[in-house]
């Protein structure tokens, strides 16, 4: 009983292990802010094993051995060493350990800045650059090896600003504005994702967090921030109008320019669909229009289930072509 | 009825009142409390001007500290002098007549300074590293 007993624990800890890996692992050390975390984690881990290890060890200690009611000078200088003066000294180390590194993840200035307003619930993504604002949604692409800072902002509720892997989090409040700075230090699609209850679909506010070598980057960007390339007499973009898509979503270059939903200039270049939740595929694409709240229950997009056939394809081949 | 002077009127931290235990513990509080008013109101106010700017804020925790501090030292004196507190670990103070019980007060108020300083320490110190919002 008792060896089934632990090898049912041993198999329920081998599988919780699997937890700890993937893109959302915030021990893969793929942001400098994030391995500084896992630094003081471990240290932190190991510091109270071996202290609660001394402490059960010397409690046992005690425990079978004999009083020495001689020795009740020695123990009373070792309760307050031990007890008192050790932990107010490692503590105090500790503090001021974790509020640098807490102050050196919340810097204030990095080589780029990315803002980014978490919505309900998606997240509306700025990228500052000398010729102005480049305006994204629900994928953020950073350079390797550069700090990124975050300016984080909310619209309705409070959110929380999460990429695991990269370090962080960071609240995001209506009214004010809290920084975060992330320095990649791994190329990859990391996951990023809302850490504070904000309602309804917060279980499906995420988004990608791509890290890319720094021309690669500079290349994405320089394109990012060009306008999307559609003809005036283009059948998809007269669907696209025609449905009053443009009164919430914007098409830089173009009269659609809602400022209430996600920038869709560049929406097919992006690699998931509906806050990085679906493969960015024309199928996905046609089920968001059509049965828009089977896939992400309570958002205000609502849906277009009149949408169908001809009609359909054409909106979403032109939707797909917006790269 | 004879008239009090403000001689002879009872102190209420004095031999025989329990006050002095609640007093240090008391700063403690106080100087958490005006620790967070001291930021949230330098933090709303920075970015209209009339507080943000003129004075860092850093500088005013560090002083509510120090004053803090400086009134725990007074309770401690208080409590060696009108108590006959002890600060010592190494004999138990269990004296069963008037003047064991308030020195067994003063000796424990004596701790409680001792806590309630490291605890201000302990907060005044991130106001020490962050300059900022």
């Amino acid at each position: 009983m008792r060896r089934g007993t632990s090898i049912l624990f041993g198999v329920l800890f081998l599988t919780a292990l699997g937890g700890c890996d993937g893109r959302h692992n915030w021990m893969a050390g793929a942001g400098e802010e994030a391995a500084a975390i896992g630094d003081l984690f471990l240290i932190l881990m190991v510091g109270a094993a071996v202290i609660w290890s001394l402490v059960v060890g010397a409690a046992v200690y005690a425990h079978r051995r004999r009083a020495h009611p001689g020795l009740e000078r020695e123990a009373r200088l070792f309760v307050i060493w031990g007890g008192v003066v050790f932990p107010v000294l490692l503590i105090g180390a500790l503090l001021v350990w974790g509020l640098f590194l807490l102050k050196g993840i919340t810097a204030d200035e990095g080589d780029l800045t990315v803002r980014v307003d978490g919505e309900r619930w998606w997240w509306r993504v700025t990228y500052e650059t000398p010729t102005g604002d480049v305006v994204t949604a629900n994928e953020i692409r950073l350079p390797q090896g550069r700090t990124a800072l975050f300016r984080l902002t909310a619209d309705d509720v409070i959110h929380a600003f999460w990429v695991p892997a990269l370090g962080g989090k960071m609240d995001m409040v209506p009214g004010r504005e809290t920084t975060l700075a992330l320095t990649p230090k791994k190329l990859g699609n990391w996951g990023g994702l809302c850490a504070e209850f904000c309602g309804g679909a917060h279980a499906l506010m995420r988004f990608d967090a791509v890290v890319m070598a720094p021309d690669a980057f500079e290349t994405w960007l320089a394109r990012e921030a060009e306008t999307a390339q559609v003809a005036a007499d283009d059948p998809g973009f007269q669907v696209f109008l025609d449905e009053g898509c443009g009164a919430c979503h914007t098409i830089r270059g173009t009269q659609a320019a809602g400022p209430v939903g996600p920038d869709l200039t560049h929406l097919a270049g992006r690699e998931k669909l509906g806050a990085g939740l679906y493969e960015m595929t024309p199928e996905h694409m046609a089920r968001w229009i059509t049965d828009t709240h089977a896939m992400k229950p309570d958002i205000d997009m609502p849906p277009y289930p009149h949408l169908s056939g001809p009609r359909l394809d054409t909106l979403v081949d032109f939707l797909m072509r917006l790269e | 009825m004879p008239k009090v002077t403000r001689y002879d009127a009872p102190r209420v931290i004095d031999s025989g009142s329990i006050w002095i235990l609640v007093a240090a513990p008391t700063i403690w509080a106080v100087h958490f409390l005006l620790s967070y008013w001291v930021a949230a109101v330098y933090c709303a106010k920075s970015g209209s001007g009339w507080l943000g700017g003129l004075t860092d804020p850093r500088w005013i925790i560090v002083g509510l500290g120090g004053l803090s501090i400086a009134a725990i030292v007074w309770l401690g004196m208080i409590a060696v002098r009108r108590y006959g507190g002890v600060f010592v670990v190494l004999e138990e103070i269990t004296d069963s007549s008037e003047q064991g019980r308030e020195r067994f007060i003063g000796h424990v108020a004596l701790l409680l300074c001792a806590l309630s300083a490291v605890a201000i320490v302990f907060t005044v110190i991130p106001g020490l590293v962050f300059d900022r919002c």
